[in-house]
């Protein structure tokens, strides 16, 4: 019940883009996020996992058993769309039943466990309507049921959230990762929302241009990218880039940042990352990489409060609890991580 | 700012008076010559007459069912194009329907006639050209004729449900254990079975009314409705009460069939599941 990408490849005959090798193991029970912007080829990805493109090297295997160049229906997999591609000539139960009916159980059968799958995801009362008498939410759990309803060997969601409106949408995430925490399945879910990824993942894969830049949990990948791109994309981020002056020191636009810069040798270019949380607000006048500006941006957002301010040479993202004004602020030297220039 | 009854009916009364002046009144008196004396009874007593009207609806459902499979085929096909090259295709498919049936004959008569281009390369080969004018001179030929002109329509028709079909549904089926052909029995037939009966109960109502390609064809040696009206209403020995009667009954297939496309449409239409 796992799924194994092995230095998979591919590329569109027209446009050129594609998939460079990329390799990634989801274990059984393991919940694994693709996230990437749009083009970075994570759709493609899960297109060539369930067969509907056949890779051109590299090789796949679910539950232990290669299935690189075998047809979509022989490989097991429950899919959940972007649309949720329910038949809307069926009822929801009939959806649900369908994939059994393939299998060859018997219709009582069939009806009475797309029943129990339904009750499961708490749609037992709405068995007889079709997909268009169903709100966005209930046919995302439909669709769920019934690619969870064979028991497939791996379970792939296709950016199954974007329908929804924000409300449902944290709402479904608990339920998706309860229902795949239940089944024990290994699941791969692609995204474009980070946040999404983070909060439900177990571990994240970031791509872009084709390529797997970091396979990662997600406090590791928010704590120590990989990059700069990765540092950017998962997160709010502070990043700012100069050149090793000293020991310990490094040279940037908004003046010399003190941090651990861990034996690179004088004049090395760096980009330096500081996440808005680590941003602290009125330091004593003596604290190291102090910086004193005015506030330019400041967005209210409840539960925490969101400021640009802007210093000499460039601005400063911090986030902070405190409601009164702010004038100066300190990046703590172990707050800072280097990452390539 | 509404307006008042009377104004509205005012508005309506050019086109009230159209409609009844070419379209009510000609029908009323066709209806009238039909019902009026013993038309109707003549029409049942004259065993060739009823026989046309059998050879009419065979040739009615012959062409219907080639236009349908040829059009299925072909719309499918179309849908999985790209929008672009799908535009082009669909001009060039359209065309046949601008033209008329006298047309349509006669580019039919110089392929495949007695001296015709393809009768010529297949005399070739050792094809008999009688045997294949035969073919055209009859009603397997007016099926061909036919068919020409109405597959466009059923192809014009089907195509938007073909190609508004979202194909991630038979990609879903697939996916859950589905042969290709399987899925597009279980997930794609069904959603598109109403709109392509429609289709077929509109191009059988068509060609079973259709006179002119069969007139420039067949002449009148062979016995369908249409044929026998014209006939009826050009010869010296005209007679339009029979003609009138032929006409209502004509009418009344016609009818019958449009009555069964429109409610195929609107069952697709009305029906919850089924998105057209």
């Amino acid at each position: 019940m796992s799924v194994v990408v092995d230095s998979l490849a591919f590329r569109y005959p027209a446009a050129g883009a594609g998939l460079d090798g990329i390799s990634l193991a989801v274990a059984p029970g393991e919940f694994c996020a693709v996230i990437g912007p749009s083009g970075c080829g994570k759709s493609t990805l899960l297109k060539l996992i369930a067969g509907f493109l056949s890779p051109a090297a590299g090789r796949i295997r679910i539950a232990g058993t290669d299935m690189t160049g075998v047809p979509p229906r022989l490989r097991n997999l429950g899919i959940v769309f972007q649309n949720y591609a329910l038949f809307p000539n069926m009822t929801a139960l009939e959806n649900v039943a369908y994939p059994l009916k393939l299998r060859g159980v018997g219709r009582a059968e069939r009806l009475r466990r797309a029943g129990q799958a339904l009750e499961r995801t708490r749609l037992s009362g709405l068995a007889d309507r079709h997909p268009r008498q169903l709100s966005g939410g209930q046919q995302q759990r439909v669709a769920l049921a019934r690619a969870l309803v064979f028991a497939p060997g791996a379970l792939l969601l296709d950016e199954p959230l974007s329908a929804l409106d924000a409300a449902h949408r944290a709402a479904m995430r608990d339920e998706i990762r309860a229902v795949q925490r239940e089944h024990g399945i290994a699941t791969l879910h692609v995204t474009h929302d980070q946040e999404e990824a983070l909060s439900i993942a177990d571990k994240v894969a970031v791509m872009r241009d084709g390529a797997l830049l970091q396979l990662a949990s997600p406090q590791e990948l928010y704590d120590r990218p990989a990059d700069r791109f990765v540092a950017g994309f998962v997160g709010h981020a502070n990043l700012f880039d100069g050149m090793v002056s000293g020991p310990d020191l490094v040279e940037t636009a908004i003046g010399p940042l003190a941090c651990a810069t861990e034996g690179r040798p004088v004049g090395t270019a760096v980009t330096l990352l500081a996440r808005p949380e680590a941003v602290r607000t009125d330091p004593p006048d003596d604290a190291v990489n102090r910086f004193g500006g005015t506030l330019v941006r400041d967005r209210f957002l409840g539960s925490l409060r969101r400021y640009d301010l802007a210093v000499p040479g460039g601005t400063i993202l911090g986030e902070t609890l405190s409601r009164g004004d702010i004038r100066s602020v300190q990046i703590p030297p172990d707050c800072l991580r280097i990452l390539p220039a | 700012m509404s307006r008042s009854p009377f104004l509205l009916l005012l508005l309506a009364v050019p086109g009230l008076a159209l409609l009844i002046l070419f379209f009510l009144l000609p029908l009323g008196a066709v209806a009238w010559q039909a019902l009026a004396g013993d038309a109707i009874q003549r029409v049942f007593a004259q065993g060739d007459l009823l026989a046309a009207l059998g050879n009419s609806l065979l040739l009615g459902v012959e062409a219907g069912l080639a236009s349908v499979v040829l059009g299925v085929t072909v719309a499918l096909h179309l849908a999985r194009l790209p929008p672009g090259r799908r535009a082009l295709l669909q001009v060039v498919i359209a065309l046949p329907l601008t033209f008329s049936g006298l047309i349509v004959a006669y580019g039919f008569i110089l392929l495949l006639g007695r001296a015709g281009f393809a009768t010529l390369l297949l005399a070739e080969l050792g094809a008999d050209p009688a045997a294949i004018a035969a073919f055209l001179y009859d009603r397997p030929g007016l099926v061909l004729a036919y068919s020409y002109f109405l597959t466009p329509r059923v192809i014009l028709t089907l195509l938007p449900v073909f190609a508004n079909f979202d194909h991630r549904q038979t990609e879903a089926a697939e996916s859950m254990g589905a042969s290709r052909m399987r899925a597009l029995i279980d997930i794609l037939a069904p959603q598109v079975t109403p709109t392509v009966l429609a289709s077929f109960a509109l191009v059988t109502a068509v060609a079973f009314g259709a006179y002119g390609t069969a007139l420039a064809l067949v002449g009148t040696q062979i016995n369908i409705l249409p044929l026998r009206l014209y006939s009826l209403i050009a010869d010296a020995g005209a007679d339009f009460p029979l003609a009138a009667a032929l006409s209502v009954l004509l009418l009344a297939v016609c009818s019958f069939l449009m009555a069964v496309a429109e409610i195929a449409a609107a069952r697709s239409e009305a029906d919850p599941h089924v998105r057209t």
